[in-house]
């Protein structure tokens, strides 16, 4: 399993685009004791926020955008996989929200590819790490989120 | 009997003649020599011809105008009415003008929804608001009405009656089976003389439909004209069968479309059998023949299912025994 | 209850795009129920609306309210304090809310959200179908509670035409029931088929819209 690089940056970080990537993840598809300060390594391709929740039944299509609408780069939500939510079918629902949403970006022309969703189980902090990468790859030909401008300076 | 009308139509099926209509499709377009160059095509082969009210929902010159331009071409029209794009006050204004044009078969429709348009490559006019003031049993009743009491369908009266010989539609094995006949009956009391059927290809099926409607007395009460499709090719066939309601294609004649070196003239053959077929069903008083934009076809067909010439009738209306038991 | 759907986002942004700041309302009553116009539905598009007007190079603020019903003075007052704030107000209520809205604060611009299309049952959780058409002159009695004039593609009155697929579905829309065969059936079930025999004459429409723009009035229920 590789850790992701944590070189220091220079004057090139204005010029590079790092995506911002918040990770939504569901608390019990994490190992427990999963190490989330992985997230404030810095990296030269991405940033990652871990954010996580109860589960992703929880996630609401205002959430997302309220997410989005602060200038995130992309979302990857991070689920249980199809028939081990322990809402029973909490990750399904998750799953038709996030489509909806996926629809919406893609016909305001921001992109589909900002969000998205994984499932698995028992990962680490590293691992989310690359699920946050992997979405970081997908953002980064969509360009930066232009609310980016609109954050206080 | 005093004929209610003094149509052709009306007069052929007084005089117990086997009759026989055939459908002339109106262009999507205002030139009158589409049709009167059908009206070559097929003058002498049928006693009436039906000229279709914007089918499928797609605009076409209209029924009237069309059956007028038949007039004047010396055939007969029956002119075919939805209750989609016209209330009631239209429908009756139109109604009158026909009359006062000399047209005098009129068959009374519900009428394609809009939405449903049959015709896949045309746009339509799906965005139109419809109608449907009134559904084709109150239109058979309302034409019943100024016809035989001179009444508006408010009940203010007419100046004079319109004579008009009623039509109806049937499709006798459309789901729900079991009501279907009930819903002629109801046509018949609503005022239809005349019944135009949807396409036979299930011979069978259809024979026991007509005598349900023969058991219940039916028959006596109104003139059943088979439908009559001619196929020209197996997916024809099948789309029939699939994709319009109350159409029953047998398998065995769709296989034999498929197998055939010349569909068209297989098809041709096919019609030919179908008449023969319906026309020993008792209580077949007829047949409408439909070639959806090949009327070229009919005049052989009919010929060769014997039905030619058509009968001579004495100028005045024949006094023959009545249609009817009223 | 009356239902409604979300306009597509870019007739939206199309709208608002000279606009500065908004006010975004939501109504908790109809549109809420349908999932189009309450509260969440305020929430998901007040984002939505920002970033999708951000990808066209523009700014919009938004302030948001929801209020209980649209369609009443007094909840319709709450939006008061926030209309001077705003250059422009998006109502997500139904086409009475936002006439409220517009009728009330005639010196804003007042834009529907929504596209406020029937009066609907919600057959099951996010499937609306509707039921009524509020044609004025109610004869439920007489097809065994199942309404041909909103239920039927052609509001036929005296039985189906000859459209009904054979699996008992509407030629117009393969998802719709014939609701005349479902009344032949629930006739027939009871054994009374034969009271579809008689003939509906023709409906009187002038109860409805076709008689003007409705206007109800209850003498012992004014001031």
């Amino acid at each position: 399993m590789m850790a992701p690089r944590t070189e220091t940056l220079g004057e090139k970080e204005a010029e590079v685009f790092r995506p911002e990537i918040v990770v939504l993840f569901c608390q019990h598809c994490v190992v427990p004791d999963a190490d989330l300060s992985v997230a404030t390594m810095a990296t030269s391709r991405f940033r990652a926020r871990l954010v996580m929740m109860p589960c992703t039944s929880k996630v609401e299509p205002s959430h997302l955008l309220k997410i989005l609408a602060e200038g995130a780069d992309g979302i990857q939500v991070v689920g249980c996989p199809h028939r081990q939510c322990r809402r029973l079918d909490g990750n399904l629902r998750a799953e038709k929200r996030i489509e909806y949403v996926r629809r919406l970006l893609h016909q305001i022309r921001m992109g589909a590819e900002r969000l998205g969703m994984e499932r698995g189980l028992d990962f680490s902090g590293l691992q989310l790490m690359l699920l946050a990468e992997r979405r970081a790859n997908a953002v980064k030909p969509l360009g930066r989120n232009p609310m980016q401008e609109e954050r206080i300076k | 009997m005093k004929l209610r009308s003094g149509s052709r139509l009306e007069r052929v099926l007084a005089a117990g003649h086997f009759a026989v209509t055939v459908e002339v499709g109106p262009p999507q377009g205002p030139n009158p020599e589409v049709i009167r160059r059908k009206a070559e095509w097929l003058r002498g082969v049928a006693d009436a011809y039906n000229v279709t009210d914007n089918q499928t929902a797609v605009v076409r010159l209209s029924s009237i105008a069309g059956a007028k331009l038949l007039l004047e071409a010396g055939l007969e029209p029956v002119m075919q009415t939805t209750c989609r794009d016209r209330n009631r006050i239209a429908l009756q204004s139109d109604l009158l003008g026909a009359s006062a044009l000399g047209i005098k078969n009129c068959l009374c429709l519900s009428g394609d929804h809009q939405k449903a348009s049959a015709s896949g490559k045309l746009k339509g006019h799906p965005g139109a608001k419809n109608v449907y003031d009134v559904d084709s049993i109150q239109l058979l009743a309302i034409l019943q009405g100024m016809r035989d009491q001179a009444v508006q369908a408010s009940g203010d009266p007419l100046e004079q009656p319109a004579p008009f010989f009623i039509g109806a539609a049937w499709t006798p094995l459309a789901t729900p089976e079991s009501f279907r006949t009930l819903r002629l009956a109801k046509k018949i009391e609503a005022g239809a003389d005349f019944i135009q059927t949807q396409a036979v290809f299930d011979v069978a099926r259809f024979a026991a439909a007509v005598k349900k409607a023969r058991e219940m007395g039916l028959c006596d009460r109104v003139a059943i004209l088979a439908g009559i499709v001619v196929p020209r090719s197996a997916r024809m066939l099948r789309y029939l069968n699939e994709r319009v309601p109350g159409v029953e294609v047998p398998e065995e004649l769709i296989r034999r479309m498929e197998a055939a070196t010349q569909p068209a003239a297989e098809g041709k053959k096919i019609a030919k059998e179908l008449i023969e077929a319906v026309r020993v069903i008792p209580g077949v008083r007829g047949v409408h023949l439909q070639a959806i934009e090949n009327e070229a076809v009919l005049p052989e067909i009919i010929q060769s299912a014997d039905l030619l010439p058509r009968p001579e009738l004495n100028a005045e209306p024949a006094r023959a025994a009545s249609i009817r038991n009223r | 209850m009356i239902i409604a759907e979300s306009k597509p986002i870019l007739e939206l942004v199309h709208q608002l795009s000279g606009r500065r700041r908004i006010l975004l309302t939501g109504c908790a009553c109809c549109v809420a129920e349908c999932a189009a116009g309450g509260e969440r539905e305020v929430e998901t598009l007040a984002p939505l609306l920002r970033l999708a007007l951000k990808v066209e190079g523009h700014s919009l603020e938004i302030l948001t309210k929801t209020v209980e019903r649209q369609c009443e003075w007094e909840f319709v007052e709450e939006l008061a304090e926030l209309i001077p704030q705003a250059d422009a107000v998006l109502s997500l209520a139904c086409g009475i809310g936002v006439q409220a809205v517009a009728e009330r604060f005639p010196e804003i611009p007042v834009y529907p959200g929504v596209n406020t299309t029937s009066l609907a049952l919600r057959e099951e959780p996010g499937l609306w179908a509707a039921r009524c058409q509020a044609c004025g002159d109610c004869v439920l009695g007489e097809t065994f509670g199942l309404c041909p004039i909103a239920r039927c593609a052609k509001s036929l009155q005296n039985g189906p035409c000859g459209g009904t697929r054979k699996n008992g579905k509407c030629e117009v829309d393969e998802n719709v029931d014939c609701v005349w065969n479902l009344i032949v059936e629930r006739a027939a079930a009871k054994g009374r088929l034969e009271s579809l025999l008689r003939i509906r004459q023709p409906k009187d429409w002038s109860n409805s819209h076709h008689g003007g723009p409705k206007r109800m009035l209850r003498e012992d229920l004014r001031p």
